[in-house]
């Protein structure tokens, strides 16, 4: 099997490569959008609780109830329809699923900045710091050290989650997978070329974030 | 000397602090006991200005502040009144030795001397470079102890810090203030062990619903002269 799968690779490879760009254009947008936007949502949730953290934590929970399917398709057919507008699916696909990565984003940093134990920061105010570096050296490397295995799952997430793209007819590497299978029909080398694929790239991604968390997320508690 | 004039505090509507007048002076070591809820740590929380009492003064050597405060905010003189909290409060991203210095800013020999000093005094060469969450709570408890003194504070306020050490560590942590005591530090300590405060303070007060009962030297936990001192008292004999 291994021989064919290489075969197919060698065969499709243009396509293949081609299908790979799209995916892991897709995903540095959907990564970059979100981690920018969530991070900033989430600052100023923990701000601002009442004006930005409740809404967000609203829509996120709304968010939550929809399918991601569900809402790629209601913004590529339904809701560009209703506003006569056309927009290409790779376009659609970022933004449903940039969305979900923003608000994720936001919910880990807000949670953690809220959370975050104050009597650390009392420690160095009664030790004679500044304010602002109380910040730069407990507060920001702390949260830092908490929120990091939590984005980099939720990005792996929105990698995986960039194979819906497929459905609206975005050129990704599953679709790209797809098209060959219709053509050669073999399902099997295919799809196991594609989840190794996804392997090589989910699992260090995983690995590195449960070595962080090893490594970094301490018991912050005082037992 | 330290000196708190008519510091009252409300919180909720309640009388935590009511009309409360102390002085620590340095080089002497002054108790707070009283039972659970009696205002004890809200009075050291004021005492060190991290909250603000609703009336009275409070006078730090030459420093005074005088509540309520006007708009304008004041920057309490810390490191000079320093505070180690019952909880520990050392930061977990850090080993105990990053711990100690990181309030130091630029590292001088100075500073590596009297660190090497403190932590011969304190005995922890063996774990000052472990992360908190591979020390005990008594060894991050010296670690808190030393992150104070390196500051060279005048005044250090101690909220329960005996309250999860064995009696080893707690003998330990007495022949320590001792030590810091002669070296002129001003301590004004809140505990629940009346034996340990016997052992290690030059002056004694006794507080209850946010009001000094009786103040003294070492004797009145001896021989108090308040029925209800006398009362808590036999109450902590009786369950020791």
């Amino acid at each position: 099997m291994l021989a064919t799968i290489f075969q197919i690779i060698v065969d499709y490879h243009q396509a293949l490569i081609q299908g790979l760009l799209v995916t892991l254009s897709l995903c540095l947008i959907i990564w970059s959008v979100g981690l920018v936007l969530g991070n900033t949502l989430g600052f100023f949730g923990a701000k601002y609780p009442a004006e930005i953290g409740k809404p967000s934590r609203v829509f996120a929970f709304i968010l939550s109830g929809v399918p991601i399917l569900v809402l790629l398709f209601w913004l590529n057919y339904p809701l560009q329809d209703m506003l006569r507008v056309f927009v290409s699916p790779f376009l659609t696909a970022v933004v449903a699923i940039s969305l979900v990565n923003i608000f994720a984003v936001a919910e880990i940093v807000r949670t953690a900045l809220i959370e975050f134990p104050k009597q650390y920061i009392v420690a160095g105010q009664v030790c004679g710091m500044e304010a602002k570096e109380i910040f730069q050296k407990i507060q920001f490397p702390i949260i830092f050290r908490q929120i990091l295995p939590g984005l980099l799952t939720t990005q792996v997430n929105m990698l995986q989650l960039t194979l819906f793209a497929s459905l609206i007819s975005v050129a990704e590497i599953f679709r790209v997978a797809q098209d060959i299978n219709s053509v050669i029909y073999k399902p099997v080398e295919i799809y196991t070329a594609l989840a190794l694929f996804f392997l090589a790239i989910c699992l260090p991604l995983n690995g590195l974030a449960l070595w962080l968390k090893r490594r970094y997320t301490r018991n912050l508690s005082e037992k | 000397m330290l000196i708190a004039e008519n510091i009252s505090r409300k919180i909720d509507g309640q009388d935590i602090l009511k009309n409360i007048s102390l002085s620590v002076e340095k080089g002497k070591i002054t108790t707070i006991i009283g039972p659970s809820g009696a205002g004890k740590t809200t009075l050291l929380r004021t005492l060190s200005l991290l909250d603000y009492p609703d009336s009275g003064k409070i006078t730090w050597d030459d420093k005074n502040y005088r509540f309520p405060v006007s708009d304008k905010k004041f920057h309490p003189a810390w490191p000079k009144v320093t505070v180690v909290f019952q909880q520990l409060f050392i930061w977990p991203h850090l080993t105990l030795r990053q711990n100690i210095l990181l309030p130091l800013g630029n590292i001088t020999a100075e500073h590596t001397a009297h660190l090497k000093e403190l932590v011969d005094i304190f005995d922890m060469g063996a774990f000052i470079d472990r992360y908190p969450n591979e020390t005990s709570l008594g060894q991050r408890q010296r670690a808190a102890i030393v992150r104070a003194l390196m500051l060279n504070p005048e005044y250090l306020l101690l909220d329960e810090i005996t309250s999860s050490l064995d009696v080893e560590q707690i003998n330990s942590i007495l022949s320590h203030l001792k030590v810091v005591k002669e070296r002129g530090v001003g301590i004004l300590m809140v505990t629940h062990l009346v034996n340990f405060a016997q052992q290690v303070s030059d002056n004694v007060i006794f507080i209850d619903g946010g009001e000094i009962i009786e103040f003294g030297g070492v004797e009145i936990l001896k021989s108090p002269k308040h029925e209800r001192v006398q009362k808590f008292l036999s109450v902590i004999k009786a369950v020791s």
